[in-house]
């Protein structure tokens, strides 16, 4: 398959992968590439920082949906026109909006003020990636989208996304919360020295160490939203199958660096293992490598830092000029190369690993800033083999 | 470079994911202990790849010596808090029970930013740790996480004294935030290539930095800046070229299309310098060259460590101006 077939035959698409790869440019560059088929597309980020504005030429991408219009873009008389809309998913808002929907009445004001929700809401690991899934799922259920494409947080581990739904169960496990939501914390200590002994022992502890008022926090929280958790597991139930159906596809974005290339295996090995399907790869920013084709004179096959000499002359030859010009350009020249050499050594060992069938695409090191349609469209000979923008 | 930044203690590199943060870490550490200062390098969240970049192997929770007069540490928050726990309970069987607790499990979960300042106060105990007399390290280069995750942690400690009532974690706070913002030990660099997001975002965390967490700025390291430069003169001469070859007109229009490559590099990254120049005061800029390497090794490290001792003999472009985060 290749990954055209792919972005044509689902869905949703999760662009994953760690920081700085360029995800969020080829997560737009795919949404506009749906949207110029045709579909109707969306784009969704919850990175609070610009890059999905800037990416779409965008000044700003407040909270909320915003219509990109293709008018740039789009081919006369092309196929019927799609639409694009950017959404940026605002993570304590999101939460604050659960709080509105499920929290009673006269305990809201009271969660929302509560340090300990606060917290949770906002630098809980796996919190934001949580929100993200859980309106994926309400834009899923919606209908109103036929392509939904999905950039992941710059986490530090691109896996917290993927876990996000499993660890926020466990967190919100209920075993665990029905001891925070008895009366100890709030009773003191009389009430704390009728505990289990081992458990009475570590809250004692913790306290002593962090301040009385952390623990009463949590189980004001967790006493105030019993409610909520009632049916929270059936909620991250409904993540999971979303994140694992046949709709979605999971698409690795990678640069050709060594350490990224690591983290990207890694990555793939981790979502076989959580049966998260990884159904294509983009590597981003690749140098390309020159090879001779029978070319007399010029060495084999490879061209390396031993032909600096020769390729100078070559150089030297046609422009004429001065031999220091020259010999700049040569030396440019295999500087480069030495890069798309390094680079394709780990490529090729990278691919080994992967499963098999999945389709593999690599996108040049654009020698300029993408970020308007017009680049975002550039990157689609390479991503699917053709255009589909006015030229 | 300002002498006077790097004489001191204690090192915090932050930047946006993909930068280079832990290669420039690792190249100042290396720096540091040449100039024969007993160097700690520190990584957050233990990964493993700054003790490989300076030439040690995989991860070690006690500082492991790679290099005379330099170590490698790997600090894990969880590892960090059991370790502080310890000293609260000293009896062995009991931390034992309270560590295999899903209890005790869950509350470092939910408290409130309490790995975050345990991982500093790690960083806070070995920059204050004393031996025979003196202080342990002359100098710390901690490698932190990218920028959202680094700035969790500088503020966690400030964070962590509003949000905890009187407890042994609140007064381990008010001596942390003490230390991080002292100007004559802390200096926070920034790291940063000169290209449209990561600069937007350097100067969103060096805003961050100083006026809301009031934390000392140290340099701002351009990392991986294109230099050369070709003169369209140059570039048509080749494009004109005909009478060639067929076999070499392929490789002449490869060298063509490097060169302009290369160009584009140069001025995206001139543009971008000079919104870094504007926009971080009177921050050192100190620029390390992009290096074309087939395979980015320990070799490359010392590379730049000494392209960085080049930086600090020239004196920073800009460290004539202002005085901020100088020497006292």
């Amino acid at each position: 398959m290749t990954l055209r077939e792919l972005i044509d035959r689902h869905r949703v698409v999760i662009a994953a992968g760690s920081g700085g790869v360029g995800k969020t440019t080829v997560a737009a560059s795919v949404a506009l590439w749906g949207a110029l088929g045709g579909r109707r597309t969306v784009v969704i980020t919850i990175d609070p920082a610009r890059r999905l504005a800037d990416s779409l030429g965008l000044e700003m991408l407040g909270a909320g949906e915003r219509e990109i219009s293709l008018a740039g873009v789009a081919a006369e008389g092309g196929p019927p026109r799609g639409s694009l809309v950017a959404l940026m998913l605002d993570q304590k808002g999101a939460w604050d909006a659960l709080i509105e929907r499920h929290a009673p009445a006269d305990a809201r004001a009271r969660i929302l003020a509560n340090p300990f929700y606060q917290h949770l809401s906002q630098s809980f690991a796996g919190s934001h990636e949580y929100m993200a899934i859980e309106q994926l799922c309400v834009l899923v259920e919606s209908g109103r989208f036929d392509l939904i494409v999905v950039d992941t947080p710059p986490t530090r581990h691109a896996l917290d996304f993927l876990e996000a739904p499993r660890r926020i169960g466990d967190f919100l496990d209920r075993k665990i919360i029905r001891w925070f939501v008895r009366p100890y914390f709030s009773a003191g200590w009389s009430a704390l020295r009728a505990m289990n002994r081992t458990a009475g022992f570590i809250l004692r502890r913790l306290e002593q160490a962090t301040g009385v008022s952390a623990l009463a926090e949590i189980s004001d929280f967790f006493s105030s939203m019993s409610e909520l958790f009632e049916n929270f597991q059936s909620r991250v139930d409904r993540a999971h199958e979303v994140l694992r159906g046949r709709e979605t596809a999971f698409v690795l974005v990678s640069g050709p660096e060594e350490q990224v290339l690591g983290d990207a295996e890694y990555l793939s090995t981790k979502m076989a293992e959580l049966r998260m399907p990884l159904k294509g790869v983009v590597l981003n920013r690749v140098h390309r490598e020159f090879r001779p084709r029978g070319g007399r004179g010029l060495g084999g096959d490879v061209l390396g830092p031993e032909d600096a000499e020769q390729v100078a002359q070559v150089v030297a030859r046609a422009m004429g000029g001065s031999g220091r010009e020259a010999r700049e350009l040569a030396e440019n020249f295999l500087d480069y190369q030495a890069l798309a050499r390094g680079e394709s050594l780990r490529i090729e060992q990278f691919r080994i690993g992967l499963p098999r069938g999945v389709p593999v695409v690599q996108v040049p090191n654009f020698a300029r800033d993408v970020h308007d349609l017009v680049t975002l469209a550039a990157m689609h000979p390479y991503l699917f083999g053709t255009g589909r923008a006015a030229a | 470079m300002r002498p006077s930044l790097l004489q001191r203690r204690l090192h915090f590199m932050v930047g946006k994911g993909g930068v280079g943060k832990t290669t420039v870490a690792a190249a100042l550490a290396l720096l540091l202990a040449r100039r024969g200062r007993r160097t700690l390098a520190v990584e957050m969240d233990a990964v493993g790849r700054l003790p490989m970049l300076l030439g040690g192997r995989g991860v070690g929770y006690v500082p492991t010596e790679v290099a005379p007069g330099l170590h490698v540490l790997s600090i894990d928050g969880r590892a960090a808090l059991e370790e502080y726990l310890g000293l609260i309970i000293p009896v062995k069987r009991l931390l034992t029970t309270v560590f295999s607790s899903k209890l005790y499990q869950y509350f470092v979960a939910a408290a409130p930013g309490l790995k975050e300042l345990m991982t500093v106060g790690k960083i806070w105990y070995e920059a204050t740790r004393e031996e025979a007399g003196g202080l342990c390290w002359d100098a710390i280069v901690v490698d932190a996480p990218a920028t959202g995750h680094s700035l969790q942690y500088l503020r966690m400690p400030q964070a962590a004294r509003e949000a905890f009532g009187a407890g042994l974690v609140q007064r381990e706070a008010t001596k942390i935030t003490g230390l991080l913002r002292d100007r004559r030990t802390t200096a926070i660099h920034l790291v940063t290539l000169a290209e449209e997001m990561p600069v937007t975002e350097t100067l969103e965390t060096r805003t961050q930095l100083v006026e809301t967490l009031g934390l000392p700025l140290g340099f701002v390291v351009v990392n991986r800046v294109h230099r050369r430069r070709f003169s369209p003169g140059v570039l048509e001469r080749l494009h004109a070229t005909t009478a060639v070859p067929a076999a070499e007109r392929a490789l002449l229009a490869c060298v063509a299309e490097r060169a302009t490559e290369e160009n584009g590099w140069a001025s995206i990254n001139e543009a971008h310098l000079g919104r870094l120049r504007a926009g971080t005061g009177d921050a050192p800029l100190v620029e390390l060259p992009f290096l074309f390497v087939e395979e980015f090794d320990h070799s490359c490290v010392e590379q730049l460590a000494r392209r960085l001792e080049g930086e600090v003999g020239a004196g920073a472009r800009s460290a004539a101006r202002g005085s901020e985060g100088g020497a006292p």
